[in-house]
């Protein structure tokens, strides 16, 4: 017994470490609105009104307390899942943006705190953190993960609270499914349409595209938009690896850069994320293949053209990044606002391109709070009702502003950043690894594109 | 024989359930506790009333459902099964076949609870036993490894059938926890939607925490009852030495099947019921990680007892949220307080981006592991922990806290 007893110690800390290490799957994901419309009603939760010191009413239910003098504001994150190394970054950037709110007198004099909560990516867990937070925050700052926010898009609605989806699938412009959400930046379909006609424009005689992509929502919606761009500008599709791409299994990673390589395509449009795109990319380089690749904004990474990466000078040459926000080093006004902020409140944090969304979420819900501070009304339901009514969001060239009224297709984001990489500017600390080359670029199939529901659907 | 305890004038009485005045009051009174939870009468256990420990209360009962079953497996016959998840995950699939929606994109039925529900088990357990005869071929480590196969094998199909599953992370929504008669709208009982029984509101989460507190303790009484018959016995004989149990006359093949049969039942009814409780699942759901949190459970426990396995559901399913809790106070105590235990707290969680800390709680660009990184190095630690030194797991504990109560004060 006690010999066994040792045998199972041992397998079973391996069987964690098996687990812990599994994961790897990269590429957010999702689905459409949960099935069926349910008609929950819970009990409204008590609200109060309070006069403030300049004498106007406001309402305030949950996560608003005037007498404190604090707003709370939930982030559900995944910490330590998948996008753990990513995630971490934009929690930062809403860390900065809401210390630097705070140090100027909050809004409108109520000090902003953040409840963090790590889902680890995982469904139940998710759903169960929003549960917990749901009667602590006046709305969530991000949802990380497409089918995470679908599984608690229900309970959002039946409880009338915002949530800012931290995924660009396409359904979150969808009027079906979007009553609680406020998307920003490009939805996934739309971005490959930018990107693909961008890369005929560098390569004007192609005339065939390879497209592969990592399963779920995050792929399938890229290469639907992939797909409708190549019907329009005549590219024939000579490889298509539509949710062929498994991080974990190396297997299907040689399999799609073989075929693509044996394709001969001229245009490669990829949506995974940045491990598996290396991968691929260098299996297909070394048999000698060359086109013009681009990828969905999560494939890209700076550390690609880091100065130890066999890649980075082919990547240099072949690749254009696709960015929902301005990289670190642009010159707008709202990036030098994002490395004021860094320098200020997290002096000895890297430059990196993510605080950018961290800043642009938290800059949708300020103005959330401020509409809603306005209306009278920092209910959870009074902030959703401002945040849906917002007219314009600027972000002052840091992002494309949004709106968030008006017809799917007017209020749909069509535009978008394209950098290149700059390994030599990263490895001399002048960038991180890409440099602007368009910004707030639309192409003209995204243009003409009509919106009216997501790119892609799941029942 | 009033007042003797430990004297059995009969078999009966021996082999009783609750064999003493003591175990059928503590019972009693858990039960209560259970039921009275919603309420939030109870001072001190108030907080276990909110929705979201409902919630956590309601999975540790559907987790108790899935680790009975491996604890007939794993603690009575002796055979260590990492491919728990596995079948869970037939389970599941098997309800939305039979329960999802009719005529939509994805294969479904639509069917009632009463159908899809023991239809899970009756599969899942069919599936157990087909799969069983390469496994008793093997036992011990082997069989751990066989095992951990159908772990992998079960993703790689889930993630790509995807009119079945919804595909690789996407995952589909599964049939709600409603009771039909047929196909009739409004359902007959509804435990996602508050609503009034016998003049009491109920919110959707205490109806659900009900209902999977009565599937737990009809399983655990399954379980329990289990144990006491020839079957239970003939598993315990094939555990403590398989080539007396065959001498005895124990068909060690047959049993060895007929444990994966009812321990793949158990899996199959607890994966349907986490699936309709978590309403959308993806096919990366039913990982190595679930069968390992069943096996700390049945460790951390105690293996072979049902005590245990409540115990060891409870405290693997509350722990993160404690950890969690805990790591929140500390950051609060570090960054507001002052003093030795801040001091302490301080060395122990990193608030800022920059601070050193063996916890990360604001995550930042820094360095610390995340709550859940920590709570998956405690499981590790637990295990490791517990077999070494308390084999038989929190139960282990509580027999020995009783027998000191017991003979107190002449304890020795």
């Amino acid at each position: 017994m006690r010999r066994k007893s040792k045998w199972l110690a041992i397998l079973l800390v391996l069987g964690l470490v098996l687990a812990a290490c599994g994961d790897g799957e990269g590429g957010e994901t999702t689905t459409t609105a949960a099935g069926e419309e349910e008609t929950t009603t819970t009990a409204a939760p008590s609200e109060e009104t309070t006069t403030t010191a300049t004498g106007a009413e406001i309402a305030t239910d949950v996560g608003v307390d005037l007498e404190a003098g604090t707003i709370t504001v939930g982030l559900l994150s995944d910490l330590s899942g998948p996008f753990a190394p990513l995630v971490t970054v934009i929690n930062t950037g809403h860390d900065i943006y809401w210390q630097s709110v705070n140090a100027d007198g909050g809004v409108n004099g109520l000090q902003v705190e953040l409840e963090v909560r790590d889902t680890a990516y995982v469904v139940d867990t998710h759903v169960q953190l929003y549960e917990e937070l749901k009667s602590q925050v006046v709305a969530f700052g991000h949802s990380t993960g497409s089918p995470q926010t679908v599984a608690i898009n229900p309970s959002l609605q039946a409880d009338g609270i915002l949530a800012i989806p931290l995924t660009w699938y396409s359904g979150w412009s969808d009027p079906a499914i979007n009553a609680n959400l406020v998307p920003h930046g490009v939805p996934y379909c739309i971005e490959s349409m930018n990107m693909i006609e961008y890369l005929t424009l560098q390569a004007p005689d192609a005339t065939t595209i390879a497209i592969a992509s990592s399963p779920g929502d995050y792929g399938e919606d890229s290469n639907a938009g992939a797909v409708l761009a190549a019907e329009a500008l005549g590219l024939e599709v000579v490889y298509d690896g539509t949710g062929r791409i498994n991080a974990a299994d190396e297997a299907t990673l040689a399999e799609v850069a073989s075929g693509i390589a044996g394709s001969g395509a001229e245009l490669v449009w990829v949506t995974t994320s940045p491990t598996p795109f290396g991968s691929i990319y260098g299996q297909a380089l070394a048999t000698g293949f060359e086109a013009l690749w681009s990828g969905a904004g999560p494939t890209w990474n700076p550390a690609l053209v880091g100065p130890d990466s066999p890649i980075k000078d082919a990547l240099a040459r072949d690749f254009y990044i696709s960015q929902y926000y301005a990289p670190w080093a642009a010159e707008s006004e709202g990036n030098a606002m994002v490395r004021d902020l860094v320098a200020e409140f997290a002096p000895d944090a890297p430059p990196l391109d993510y605080y950018a969304e961290g800043v642009i979420e938290a800059s949708i819900l300020h103005q959330a709070l401020l509409a809603a501070y306005e209306a009278g009304d920092m209910t959870q339901a009074g902030v959703l009702a401002a945040a849906k009514s917002l007219e314009s969001v600027t972000f002052n060239g840091l992002a494309p502003d949004e709106t968030y009224v008006g017809e799917p297709n007017d209020r749909v984001q069509r535009a978008q950043f394209i950098s290149r990489p700059d390994p030599a500017g990263l490895a001399g600390g002048a960038s991180t690894g890409a440099t602007l080359i368009e910004s707030n670029y639309t192409s003209p199939i995204a243009e003409a594109f009509e919106f009216t529901e997501a790119c892609f659907k799941l029942g | 024989m009033r007042g003797r305890p430990l004297l059995y004038t009969s078999y009966e009485a021996d082999q009783a359930l609750l064999n003493t005045t003591t175990k059928r009051v503590m019972l009693g009174l858990f039960f209560l506790v259970l039921i009275s939870i919603p309420f939030q009468v109870v001072p001190g256990l108030k907080f276990l009333g909110q929705e979201d420990w409902l919630r956590l209360l309601t999975t540790a009962a559907i987790f108790v459902i899935g680790a009975l079953g491996l604890n007939i497996l794993t603690g009575l016959a002796g055979q260590v099964s990492l491919g728990h998840s596995f079948f869970m995950a037939i389970g599941a699939y098997v309800a939305v076949w039979l329960g999802g929606p009719e005529g939509g994109p994805l294969i479904g039925l639509g069917l009632p609870i009463w159908i899809w529900l023991p239809a899970a088990g009756i599969i899942a357990a069919l599936v157990g036993v087909a799969v069983g005869p390469t496994a008793v071929r093997v036992r011990g480590l082997y069989l751990a490894i066989v095992t951990l196969g159908l772990v992998f094998i079960g993703e790689y199909i889930w993630r790509n059938w995807d009119s079945l599953t919804g595909g690789a992370q996407v995952g589909r929504d599964f049939p709600p926890l409603q009771v039909r008669l047929w196909k009739e709208e409004p359902p007959l009982l509804d435990f996602t939607t508050p609503s009034t029984w016998f003049g009491v509101e109920f919110s959707g989460a205490a109806k659900a925490f009900f209902l999977m507190t009565v599937f737990a303790a009809v399983s655990a009484l399954l379980a329990k009852n289990l144990q006491r018959t020839r079957v239970g016995r003939a598993f315990m004989s094939i555990r403590d030495r398989d080539i007396a149990a065959e001498i005895m006359g124990v068909n060690e093949f047959a049993y060895k099947l007929l444990a994966f049969g009812i321990s793949s039942f158990y899996a199959g009814i607890a994966g349907a019921l986490l699936a309709s409780f978590v309403t959308r699942v993806i096919p990366e759901r039913w990982d190595l990680f679930l069968s390992v949190q069943f096996i700390a459970i049945i460790f951390i426990g105690g293996a072979g007892t049902v005590t245990g396995t409540f115990l060891g559901t409870a405290f693997v399913i509350l722990l993160p949220r404690i950890v969690q809790n805990f790591t929140l106070w500390l950051q609060a105590v570090a960054t507001e307080g002052e003093g030795i235990l801040a001091a302490i707290a301080d060395v122990f969680v990193a608030t800022t981006p920059n601070d050193f800390g063996l916890v990360n709680t604001f995550a930042g660009v820094g360095p610390g592991l995340s709550v859940a990184q920590l709570n998956l190095v405690l499981y590790g630690l637990l295990i490791i922990g517990f077999l070494i030194f308390e084999p038989f797991g929190l139960y282990g504990i509580w027999l020995r806290i009783r027998n000191y109560w017991k003979g107190w004060p002449f304890t020795y």
